[in-house]
């Protein structure tokens, strides 16, 4: 029971076992997702209301078991633990329905009420598989269910397993698995150490059986309970045990499979890789179909996000026109200027931002769901993991050359937190669609036929650049424990569930969408105090004035005061750089938000450019602006993907910094060239 | 007896002994893949993870770790 009077259902399973399918089908759009107090893990809930009663659902984090190995783990359990469910729903994938009972197994044990869900009846169904619920309820002693999480129309079936755990307060018979314990030595001789200790919910045969699987947590917490002889015997017995945990999981797997050997009609044959997979998983086009694959994606993500950005940008076309409408009925023009350039500016780009996370979403959620992502990740597992990455991050990678931020709403399929972060923090350094958009310009104009040495030089960098990021974020964000090799399920190709996927969307959309906002806003009003003036001169703006102050700072990177303010405003969005230069060099016209985003150089930009940078210092520029931040929204959206304001700030400051360091490198090299 | 990373795709083989410390023995029970269970080799590619299907479960298992596993092959 919550203080707003909510059952709890805490959602127990492992990966693909369709948990996220079940939560989203219960709570739709009234979700939240936030990280566990102190831990990098995210951490999701949502509320739903049946026949009168609110519930509130705990979407525990995917495991395999309730060890001790991750955060992940460790929260799932301390959570069930705690009390603070008021039932457990444990889930198991009815066509691999041994393997997937290991957490029923692992859970009994724990003494709070619970029911299990036998989901994807209709692939076993397809398998021919008949399971005999009847009687995995009288051997279990909770209510068991047949179910398919997508089959929103009978949910009935859930609701009633639901409410007859919670008014029986059903919890697992575990006798049986307790008298197979019994037979392995180890364990009795723990078990007898241990009398009648408990801890809350946990039986002494469960705190037993961790125990002998040489479980920290588990082992510290009886030792601060024993005390004498006790003590001395239990420390014994365990010194001894090594590898207690493959004993424990025979006897796990021997008690599920006298569980279902009377239940399950069992006909499955061997899977085999099917042609995609032959062909995603092949020795040398693996990885060139990967990425064929991720960029297809790419494209089809541009279609649901075409409309979003239709509306944003006919949003920004009102801004002008409203701007006059309004200082023509006598507006004072600072407020007409925050309605128009700061608000509806901001409004403008969100919206388009959002199209575009509403499609990566989409289209990256569904290749998640039917299964490729699993395969993307064994193909890339090797190369990605010397960064400490999981093989799923090549796709924010690739999505990044396009737009850091649809980058940043892809990690969403990376299940780890830390490694999520981490991705996210590396595809900063990808140079994106708008740099891609200013560079090459730049460079021409600079340094003429030496422009593809300058990229290249510039595609180096950026690998330097995530090879240094990964060591210095990598310690911090990704654990050594984490950083184990892979153990991943290939799940067989599913049907995709769009009711439930389209929900998932459309909820992430609107919190982005608010998140955003927020940060958009802020940041834009920022820049817009800064470079306000009241004449419309812009030589009289704070900006400016700072930018000449901290010049002689900032020569030493090789950026005079008209540059680095450029370099400041590339924060923003990288196209706006050369219309703050053009501004600055002209020294006509005003400094707007709008302006510094859309870009909008004056006609001519190059000579302006040629008159007034040496080449040491165009490089430099070049060089700061590639490797900045890449624009505001791509920092919306590290913060709506990381949840964190401290390593969304880590992140931008780190980059700020870099850029500047990057530019003072790339400047004395030009000098020593020029 | 092979270990895991010996054996090419289409064989087959029981589960021997599984080595390695307990956080890997834990991984790896808790997925499924334990002494005495069935295994049959899918793939094993160089450079590659070994993907392996055991109870009803396609699972591809990091190579270097792999060595851990011992398998009694099965005659074909």
């Amino acid at each position: 029971m919550t203080d707003k009077n909510e059952t709890v259902i805490a959602l127990l399973g492992q990966p693909n076992s369709g948990k996220s399918t079940l939560f989203n089908a219960l709570t739709g759009l009234r979700q939240h997702v936030g990280n566990w107090p102190g831990k990098t893990v995210e951490k999701k809930e949502g509320t739903f209301t049946h026949n009168g009663v609110d519930y509130l659902v705990a979407d525990l984090p995917g495991t395999y078991s309730l060890s001790a190995n991750s955060d992940e783990e460790m929260i799932t359990r301390d959570y069930i633990a705690s009390g603070k469910a008021d039932v457990v729903c444990i889930l198991a994938d009815s066509s691999q329905l041994e393997r997937s009972l290991y957490m029923l197994a692992d859970f009994a044990g724990i003494e709070v009420p619970c029911f299990l869900i036998l989901n994807m009846c209709d692939v076993s169904k397809d398998q021919g598989k008949e399971i005999d619920v009847k009687s995995m309820q009288d051997k279990l002693g909770i209510p068991v269910i047949l179910f398919s999480a997508p089959d929103v129309k009978n949910y009935d079936v859930f609701y009633k397993a639901l409410e007859t755990a919670l008014e029986n307060k059903t919890t697992l018979d575990a006798t049986d698995l307790e008298r197979r314990y019994a037979e392995l030595y180890e364990y009795s001789a723990i078990r007898n150490t241990l009398g009648d200790l408990k801890d809350g919910y946990r039986t002494s045969a469960w705190l037993s059986a961790k125990a002998m699987e040489g479980d920290a947590p588990v082992i510290a917490n009886i030792k601060g309970k024993l005390g004498g002889s006790n003590l001395s015997e239990f420390e014994n017995v365990i010194k001894n045990i090594e590898r207690g945990v493959l004993k424990t999981g025979e006897t796990k797997f021997a008690w599920i499979d006298d569980l279902i050997s009377g239940s399950v009609t069992k006909e499955t044959k061997a899977r085999e890789l099917g042609k995609f997979d032959r062909l995603i998983t092949h020795r040398f086009w693996g990885k060139a179909v990967v990425v064929i694959t991720i960029l297809l994606g790419l494209l089809a993500s541009f279609i649901p996000a075409l409309p979003f950005m239709g509306i944003g940008q006919g949003i920004a076309s009102c801004a002008n026109p409203l701007n006059d409408a309004l200082t023509g009925v006598g507006c004072p023009g600072f407020i007409a200027a925050i309605l128009t350039d700061v608000i509806i500016r901001s409004l403008s780009f969100v919206i388009q931002m959002i199209g575009f996370v509403f499609g990566v979403t989409l289209v990256f959620g569904l290749l998640e769901e039917i299964g490729v992502m699993a395969r993307i990740s064994y193909v890339f597992d090797n190369t990605m993991g010397r960064l400490g990455l999981q093989g799923k991050s090549v796709m924010p990678f690739l999505i990044s050359f396009g737009c850091t931020m649809g980058g940043a709403a892809g990690t969403r399929v990376i299940d780890n937190w830390g490694q999520k972060v981490l991705t996210i923090a590396l595809s900063w350094a990808i140079p994106c669609g708008a740099a891609w958009a200013v560079i090459p310009m730049l460079s021409t104009i600079f340094f003429g036929a030496w422009t593809p040495v300058i990229i290249t030089a510039i595609l180096i960098v950026m690998i330097i650049h995530m090879w240094i990021t990964a060591k210095v974020f990598g310690k911090a964000l990704v654990k050594p424990s984490d950083r184990c090799g892979m153990i991943m399920e290939l799940p067989p190709y599913h049907k995709p569930k769009w009711g439930s996927l389209l929900r998932y969307v459309l909820g992430r959309t609107k919190e982005t969408f608010i998140r955003s906002s927020k940060v958009v806003l802020l940041v834009a009003f920022v820049f817009w105090l800064l470079s306000y003036s009241k004449t419309g001169d812009a030589s009289s703006t704070a900006l400016f004035k700072f930018g000449q102050t901290i010049e002689p700072f900032t020569l030493f990177f090789g950026m005079k005061w008209q540059t680095f303010v450029a370099f400041i405003a590339s924060s923003l969005g990288k196209e706006g750089s050369l219309g703050v230069l053009s501004t600055i060099y002209t020294g006509a016209g005003s400094l707007s938000v709008g302006a510094l985003v859309d870009g909008g150089a004056a006609e001519n930009i190059n000579e302006l450019l040629l008159a007034n940078i040496t080449k040491p210092e165009a490089l430099a520029f070049i060089f700061a602006i590639t490797f900045n931040m890449p624009c505001i929204v791509a920092l919306a959206a590290t913060y709506q993907e990381t949840h964190s304001v401290k390593w969304t700030s880590i992140i931008g400051t780190y980059y700020t910094l870099t850029a500047l360091v990057l530019a003072g490198i790339a400047y004395h090299i030009g000098l020593l060239i020029w | 007896m092979k270990r895991l990373t010996e054996m090419k795709a289409g064989e087959e083989g029981v589960i021997i002994s599984i080595n390695g410390d307990n956080r890997y023995v834990g991984r790896i029970t808790s997925i499924g893949i334990t002494p005495g269970c069935r295994i049959r080799i899918v793939k094993n590619d160089k450079n590659r993870p070994v993907i392996v299907f055991t109870r009803d479960t396609m699972i591809a298992l990091n190579s270097k770790e792999s060595m851990n596993i011992e398998v009694e092959e099965a005659k074909r």
